[in-house]
């Protein structure tokens, strides 16, 4: 009933009207006139329940006047004979009047909260769909299902880019609305609905929603009534934040979705090249070890080898150990360029791991003395060990091969200022003094065409290392000849370590 | 080594190499066969565990890179009912496992690529503390020019008494007790500082260096109280 336009609505009151004074003429001579009053009452009552407060106003009247009319003597005329009518005429229209509101008014009640459930039920609906929504689209495309079928209106979402400034999100293309930027700005930064019912008529969306989810605004959402009926838009204030609070945290779900896929993406691709790395270096360093054992085990075996094959034995040995060496260093220079090196700072004296150092190298400075100068109680320096003992190696390693057998090799430590320097100096031909500045490069030797083997990666690690612990590393030539590289590390304040005293009486310790 | 043979010889020691790489296998066994060893082989850790049930043997050499499983839970399993000293093979760069292996009771390891001299000395050194598990320990310790009194509790060098703090002394004699092994830096603040006290390092390392000044010829480059970086210490007289 509720689709009916008013005037037919109107019609029907008085068709209403019309039957009963028809249904009540042949009944005049049994019934008295005061049951006449109560037929039309009855009336009244029925098109209030069925037609609704304005009919039932109508009817109210009407039911009067035909009451007078035909059936309060002299009929056929608006006169009244007996006074007494007039009281009947009052009360008649009272009654009607009150019952035909009350009713009718009970009437709009249903029909509003009919229109509430069906509303819920859409708003149900939507959060039920956008629980389920893919992507930004799926929810643009729900939120505008959800107002054409509650309110007749039409919506776009509006989501702020890279740079920070509001677009229509993708695949909404056939929203014809027109959208005031100032507007959708001021409701995206202040958090709050922005209306201007005067854009109605224009094309222009009227209500700015902005996307408040839990942890930010996420967007805005700029809604236009379709048939100029901005009121109605206005009145529904309430339950459309309700919505553009549901599209918020379906937008902002999908945003941490996108955001959790985008580190598994890159944990994936981390762990696969840290996997790809050991892969390699396990796969080469398999059969290097085996080389360089099968080959030591030829020198070693019993009977001797003859002194060709010895001499092939050893060669072959110190050539698998140089390609162990070489692997090693490309190995480092890896992770140290995909950055996949975590530095293990720990606070610690600096002569150690020089000793070390000097220790591992073993047998390739066999040939050089290594002559150690740092001050006694020097303090300690906080750096990784293991990397440190990698520099260390390095130059030590260079140092023996660019000087000549049985010259020696000075490792210098001294504190200059906030730092500590770190100086390992040879006695050979030195740096060609025009490359120095590129001597820190990867690939870039000393000498050009040299018989002395090597690819220049060693400096280059040692200066990723000290790069990373915020140092500095320089190369330069000494007066009486020979090469330095020094290497700097910061002092900082090192933790302070409690002495216990040493027991003095007599000679036994304690 | 002619007493290391003399040794190997009167009662053969049995190794077990696990390893799954042949080549590999193959030269460990050569250079451990000409110490006099018995070797017997297994390429995953699984017959690993099989064999060392089966033959007993006096030293495990084990690489941590098994196809088949991880080797510390190897050595979790094997220390489960064995105290057989097990020498580790391991890649450089890779200290956390090192320090793991150790942790759960790996005695020593070896980087790789090794020689074969380093194999056969650190394959000594563990058959030697195993042969010697029995007898009581000598109180006496020699290293160097310095000789150590256990049961005086005594520290001499060149004749000199050396005056070590209890600290330092307490140090001194994990070290010794556990010749040729290393000792990763937990393992040792907790035997000497107590169990309070394993995220000290710093202390460790100074009290290294205490001792390195008052023992060792050239405290920058030690002879006998070796550093493992990034690992431990290790005495080796």
């Amino acid at each position: 009933m509720s689709s009916l336009a008013t005037w037919q609505r109107f019609v029907l009151a008085v068709l209403a009207c019309a039957a009963t004074t028809l249904i009540a003429t042949p009944l005049l001579g049994f019934l008295d006139p005061a049951n006449i009053v109560m037929l039309f009452l009855l009336t009244v009552l029925l098109v209030a329940v069925s037609l609704g407060l304005e009919a039932a106003l109508l009817a109210a009247f009407l039911s009067v006047g035909l009451f007078d009319f035909f059936f309060v003597p002299p009929r056929f005329s608006l006169e009244v004979q007996d006074g007494q009518y007039l009281v009947t005429f009052v009360v008649m229209l009272a009654v009607a009047l009150i019952t035909g509101r009350l009713t009718g008014g009970l009437r709009q009640q249903a029909d509003e909260s009919d229109r509430e459930a069906l509303r819920s039920r859409a708003l149900y609906e939507m959060a039920r769909d956008l629980s389920g929504a893919l992507m930004v689209e799926q929810v643009a495309e729900i939120t505008r299902k959800f107002l054409r079928s509650v309110l007749d209106a039409d919506a776009m979402i509006l989501l702020p880019d890279s740079t920070g400034s509001l677009q229509p999100c993708a695949g909404q293309q056939d929203v014809r609305l027109q959208i005031e930027p100032r507007l959708a700005i001021m409701s995206f930064d202040g958090g709050k609905p922005v209306e201007c019912p005067q854009l109605a008529d224009s094309g222009y969306a009227v209500l700015y929603l902005p996307l408040k989810a839990p942890m930010r605004v996420r967007g805005v959402i700029a809604v236009v009534p379709a048939d100029s009926c901005a009121e109605t838009l206005l009145d529904q204030r309430e339950r459309l934040e309700t919505m553009a609070s549901l599209a918020a945290i379906a937008v902002e779900r999908l945003h941490y979705v996108e955001v959790a896929q985008h580190t598994q993406v890159q944990v994936v691709s981390e762990r696969l090249r840290s996997s790809i790395l050991s892969a390699i270096s396990h796969d080469l360093r398999t059969p290097l070890t085996a080389l360089v054992g099968l080959a030591d085990s030829l020198t070693v075996s019993k009977p001797p080898l003859g002194e060709v094959a010895q001499e092939t034995a050893e060669a072959i040995r110190q050539q698998a150990e140089r390609l162990a060496g070489l692997v090693g260093n490309l190995l480092d220079m890896a992770r140290l360029h995909a950055g996949d090196i975590t530095l293990q700072k720990e606070w610690q004296p600096i002569e150690e791991v020089i000793g070390a150092s000097i220790k591992l190298l073993g047998r390739a400075l066999a040939e050089h003395p290594v002559k150690v100068s740092l001050a006694k109680d020097f303090p300690l320096v906080e750096f990784d060990a293991v990397l440190i003992e990698r520099v260390l190696c390095n130059l030590l390693e260079n140092a023996a091969k660019y000087s000549p057998p049985g010259s020696p090799i000075e490792i210098v430590v001294q504190a200059r200022d906030d730092r500590v320097e770190v100086a390992v100096c040879d006695s050979g031909q030195g740096f060609a003094v025009e490359k120095n500045s590129a001597t820190f490069e990867m690939f870039v030797r000393g000498e050009l065409e040299s018989s002395t083997p090597g690819v220049g990666l060693g400096l280059a690690i040692c200066k990723a290392i000290i790069d990373a612990h915020a140092g500095t590393i320089t190369a330069a030539n000494r007066a009486p000849g020979g090469a330095c590289v020094t290497f700097s590390l910061p002092l900082g304040l090192p933790p302070l370590i409690e002495e216990d005293v040493i027991f003095q009486h007599g000679e036994r310790q304690p | 080594m002619s007493e290391i043979l003399n040794e190997c010889a009167r009662v053969a020691p049995v190794v077990l190499i696990v390893e799954d790489e042949m080549l590999i296998r193959r030269f460990v066994r050569t250079a451990l066969e000409d110490e006099g060893c018995r070797v017997f082989e297994a390429a995953t850790s699984a017959q690993g565990l099989l064999q060392s049930g089966e033959q007993k043997p006096d030293l495990v050499i084990l690489d941590l890179g098994l196809p088949d499983g991880n080797g510390i839970d190897f050595i979790g399993h094997l220390r489960g009912w064995s105290d057989v000293p097990i020498l580790v093979l391991s890649a450089r760069a890779h200290e956390k496992d090192k320090i793991q292996a150790l942790d759960v009771g790996a005695d020593d390891y070896l980087t790789k690529p090794f020689g074969v001299g380093e194999l056969r000395a650190r394959a000594r050194a563990l058959l030697r503390r195993q042969s010697r598990g029995g007898e009581a320990a000598t109180p006496i310790i020699d290293f160097g020019a310095v000789r150590v009194d256990l049961s005086r509790r005594l520290v001499t060098r060149s004749g000199a008494v050396v005056h070590l703090t209890p600290i330092e002394y307490r140090l001194l004699c994990v070290l010794l007790a556990n010749t040729g092994k290393v000792m990763t830096q937990r393992h040792l603040l907790r035997d000497v500082w107590g169990a309070s006290s394993v995220e000290s390092y710093h202390y460790l390392r100074v009290y290294v260096g205490h001792l390195r000044q008052k023992l060792e010829d050239d405290p920058t480059q030690p002879k006998y109280l070796l550093t493992e970086t990034g690992v431990g210490y290790r005495f080796l007289p």
